[in-house]
């Protein structure tokens, strides 16, 4: 069951004037956190609530940890809703199939696929409801985009705002182009970096959106699937050695990546990232460039309640003020529908206000078809 | 308290700032001081925070040192080759560390089969690249050109170039470049495939590039300083970025000419020295490690980080950041070039070309004399390990395990000795069956009589000159004895000055050592020492790093 709700998220300058005052709320303390962004923060750092709190447990999506320990998420959840939440961190596919499910009561996938699959196998779940939506964008260095802006595959929209024509894109790497071919100063053929796209989330809905783009742009179901599949497998067996964790994959991207490679991520990664070094939020985006691919996916966060703990999660996690902090402290767009949100709230130029082409991800069988074909290679 | 374990701990930090289990990176032929004993593993303690780091981080000690003394903690940093970081991660639950720092977090991908580290952070990074004589550089054309691995294979096959280069299944710097080499020879690949490894003209023009290389080890910082110390022997080194710095400062402060820094285009790679958290359930531990990250990427240190020529930044490198003194345009060294490193290959594709290397032959042969103390000294204890340590070379199920795998190519002369050398067994290869035999002759070895490792040595060396000129091999001595020897270091002294090549010794200690004759042996030869005595099998892999 899921519930719609009418409405904006409001850019309350309160807000926004404490986040800035306090340099966005987390991470200025340098002997506090580790460096946030990264999706791969220790989660043994979970302290122990005061009395009267319900504690609810579950297996969480490594990108939404960062957020579960956030202080200001935890007080709303504390004060508001008497709740605090015990995540152990697992993979998508991992926690939806086979996971042992004892003590726990809820979990929290990075896909509806995961949603699918959890219930084909479990009896125990409850009601599931999208909390969050993040975009899979391309991040990728200024170099690049210009270069493929001068090929007309990029398009700059707005100040700060660049759409990538994934149909193209995908062509020039299946036609095995060079970086040199579009003026870069460095060896290798053209590629997107994914993370494994039978073991995490973030690449096999790289893969949904690949499928498709092969497909005409259409969703392949079940029959068109097949006469897609040979392709899609010639690009993934191009990638060698891939990580396991969208975590990992924007952390090596950051560090010796961001002058010479496309990486598939999620939105909220790069707002997570800013927000928690505000202070270089200008160097950050004079060297890191974000595509959104026209069409992209989303990617949808739902809960799967396990018990009435579970449902309160829900309850809790909808409420406005503990989305906005989503929105504005780790970029997570909302998962309820005609929400939009305030760019300005975060202070990002790269950041789109509405994603407007996005593709359905296949069904669920058809999905199936296309990790078994995967995990040949 | 809780306070009050912090007070202990805050006065314990103060009282023992200590950094011990240091694997003396700094040792070469002239200055053998200090034994390497540094490869054991250490035990877990619930007090020190213990950190097994990569050799090329050594720079960074006082850094760390800071962070101990101000943050009132003890910090312990034990240095070894990235690959055996990678082998210490496979023991899981067991390993005794509170961090990682490998050179490159591929090493953690590989090794960390457990899942024991929680988390990890890049603290800087440096790429891998050739450091070549200036004078050497302008020969070969190599200049503010753009230069590729078949230009570095061309001169290496014509006998215009060599180059030191650590060993591909110890450290990372060789690793990685030896990846770079065969990811170009291949024709630069979407990735390295098995069926590229079994490409014989690959081999062979592998071999050919490796087989100039005329120094190894199993350690970057050890490379650095032995070439800087002997620099009149070597053409070129391979090595991090930050070493070729380093190593600069030191010869152009003695009026010497500086290491020209060469990126090749299709064989590069990146190291990202990931320091990684190894959780055993302390939450103090934990603590020490966050805000040793946050120390380390803070602005001052960063700074520091980097005026030691370690590229440092929040996203990537910026140039601004790069004080030309250090990052030297004359010395070669680009931070303005796009370094695009080779797509790495999949896992067993990767373990593959390592054995590849290792058994396979692909590396320069070693020409081993192994000196085998049996005197009566060593009765019991000492012999029992001196035969563990030879069966993890002549055992190929043990060998396999820590890469240390002879190749066909190899030679192999067995001393086993007391007051006089017992016999010298000499062989070549590693066909099983006479590995076996081999095998059955160390393990009947008894222990009795007096002491002459000089006459053994000399033995030993005197029978591999019969094979003839060592131009192909790196020549070592691996003498495993408790010390205390009769004869005369004159006689060795002399042998060794008529050998023909430099033959390194390399001395592994058991039992009841004494290594004040060790030391003289090792700097006479160019040599090191290595502890045996807590963790036997180390020492051994460590020395076979060397040849």
């Amino acid at each position: 069951m899921r519930t719609i709700v009418n409405g904006t998220i409001l850019p309350l300058s309160v807000v926004v004037a404490v986040l800035l005052a306090t340099g966005g709320g987390c991470g200025t303390s340098p002997s506090v956190q580790p460096n946030p962004g990264s999706g791969t923060a220790p989660n043994s750092s979970y302290s122990a609530p005061p009395g009267n709190l319900l504690t609810i447990a579950g297996y969480v999506g490594g990108e939404k940890i960062q957020l579960l320990q956030n202080e200001n998420f935890r007080r709303i959840l504390a004060d508001k809703y008497h709740l605090a939440i015990k995540p152990t961190k697992a993979g998508s596919i991992e926690m939806a199939s086979g996971a042992d499910l004892t003590g726990k009561d809820f979990i929290w996938p990075s896909n509806d696929f995961a949603v699918k699959l959890f219930r084909d196998g479990n009896r125990k779940a409850g009601k599931d409801q999208i909390i969050f939506n993040s975009p899979l964008v391309i991040y990728t260095g200024w170099n690049i985009a210009d270069g493929l802006i001068k090929q007309g595959i990029v398009e700059k929209r707005r100040e700060g705002y660049f759409i990538v024509n994934f149909q193209k894109l995908l062509t020039m790497i299946v036609e095995r182009k060079t970086w040199r071919d579009i003026g870069q100063d460095f060896d290798g053929k053209i590629m997107i970096r994914c993370t494994d796209p039978t073991k995490s989330n973030s690449g096999n809905m790289f893969a949904g959106l690949v499928v498709n783009t092969l497909n005409n742009g259409e969703v392949v179901d079940e029959t068109s699937v097949e006469s897609v599949l040979p392709k899609t497998k010639q690009l993934f067996a191009r990638l060698g050695m891939m990580e396991t964790s969208s975590g990992d994959i924007f952390r090596n991207f950051l560090t010796t990546g961001t002058r010479n490679s496309m990486v598939i991520g999620y939105e909220s990664q790069i707002v997570e990232f800013i927000v928690a070094n505000p202070k270089s939020r200008k160097l950050i985006q004079d060297t890191v460039c974000v595509l959104y691919p026209e069409p992209t996916v989303w990617s949808s966060h739902p809960i799967v309640s396990l018990n009435d703990r579970g449902d309160r999660l829900i309850e809790a996690m909808m409420d406005e003020e503990v989305q906005r902090l989503a929105w504005n402290e780790h970029g997570f767009r909302s998962g309820l529908a005609e929400i939009r949100v305030d760019k300005h709230a975060v202070q990002l130029d790269c950041i789109a206000e509405e994603i407007q082409v996005v593709t359905p991800l296949p069904g669920k069988k058809t999905f199936l078809r296309i990790l078994d074909a995967l995990k040949e290679l | 308290m809780i306070a009050l374990r912090s007070l202990l701990l805050g006065t314990l930090g103060t009282a023992l700032l200590l950094a011990v289990g240091c694997n003396g990176s700094s040792n070469s032929g002239g200055n053998a001081k200090s034994v390497s004993g540094g490869n054991a593993l250490p035990t877990y303690s619930d007090k020190a925070f213990q950190i097994v780091s990569g050799s090329e981080n050594e720079a960074l000690k006082p850094i760390l040192d800071r962070f101990a003394k101000e943050r009132g903690v003890e910090l312990r940093v034990q240095y070894k080759g990235s690959i055996d970081i990678m082998l210490d991660l496979e023991q899981g639950r067991n390993l005794p560390y509170d961090a990682v720092w490998p050179a490159n977090s591929l090493w953690i991908s590989l090794g960390d089969t457990e899942k024991v580290v929680k988390s990890q952070e890049s603290i800087m990074h440096s790429p891998v690249v050739f450091g070549v004589k200036q004078s050497v550089a302008k020969r070969l054309g190599w200049i503010g050109k753009e230069v590729k691995i078949a230009n570095i294979l061309k001169a290496a096959q014509a006998g215009q170039f060599s180059f030191a280069m650590t060993s591909a299944t110890q450290s990372n710097s060789g690793a990685s470049a030896y990846l770079g080499f065969l990811h170009a020879l291949a024709g630069s690949p979407d990735f390295l495939t098995s069926k590229n490894l079994a490409d014989l003209q690959l081999q062979e023009k592998t071999k050919a590039l490796l087989g100039r290389i005329d120094r190894s080890s199993g350690s970057s910082g050890w490379l650095k300083t032995h070439v800087v110390e002997n620099y009149d022997k070597f053409q070129a080194m391979v090595n991090y970025e930050s070493l070729i710095i380093e190593a600069n400062k030191e010869l152009t402060a003695q009026g010497k000419e500086p290491l020209i820094a060469i990126y090749p285009t299709d064989g590069l790679s990146i190291s990202d020295s990931p320091l990684g958290y190894v959780d055993h359930g302390s939450q103090e531990k934990e603590k020490i490690f966050t805000d040793l990250v946050a120390y380390l990427k803070s602005e001052l240190v960063r700074k520091e980080i980097i005026g030691l020529g370690r590229r440092a930044g929040l996203v990537g490198f910026d140039a601004k950041d790069a004080d030309p003194a250090v990052f030297n345009p004359d010395w070669g060294i680009d931070v303005n070039r796009v370094i695009a490193p080779i797509p790495l290959p999949k896992e067993e594709v990767l373990r593959e070309a390592l054995n590849l290397y290792q058994a396979g032959g692909l590396r320069k042969p070693s020409a081993t004399i192994f000196a085998l103390d049996c005197s009566g000294s060593m009765e019991g204890k000492g012999i029992t390990q001196l035969k563990e340590a030879m069966t993890l070379l002549l055992d190929p199920i043990k060998s396999k395990k820590i890469l240390i795998q002879p190749s066909s190519r190899d030679i192999h002369i067995i001393v086993p000795f007391d007051a006089t050398p017992r016999e010298v067994i000499a062989s070549k290869g590693n066909d099983p069956q006479m590995l076996k035999e081999l095998l059955g002759k160390v393990q009947g070895l008894q222990a009795g009589g007096e002491t002459n490792i000089y006459a053994a040595v000399i033995g030993g060396m005197e029978e591999l000159k019969k094979a003839g000129p060592m131009d192909g091999y790196f020549p070592a001595v691996i003498l495993m004895t408790d010390g205390r020897s009769d004869g005369s270091i004159e006689s060795l002294r002399e042998a060794l000055q008529n050998q023909g090549y430099d033959i390194p010794i390399f001395s592994i200690t058991f039992g009841d050592a004494d290594e004040r004759q060790l030391q003289d042996i090792a700097r006479i030869s160019g040599g090191k020492v290595f502890d045996g005595r807590k963790d036997m099998a180390k020492a051994f892999r460590d020395a076979k790093g060397y040849n």
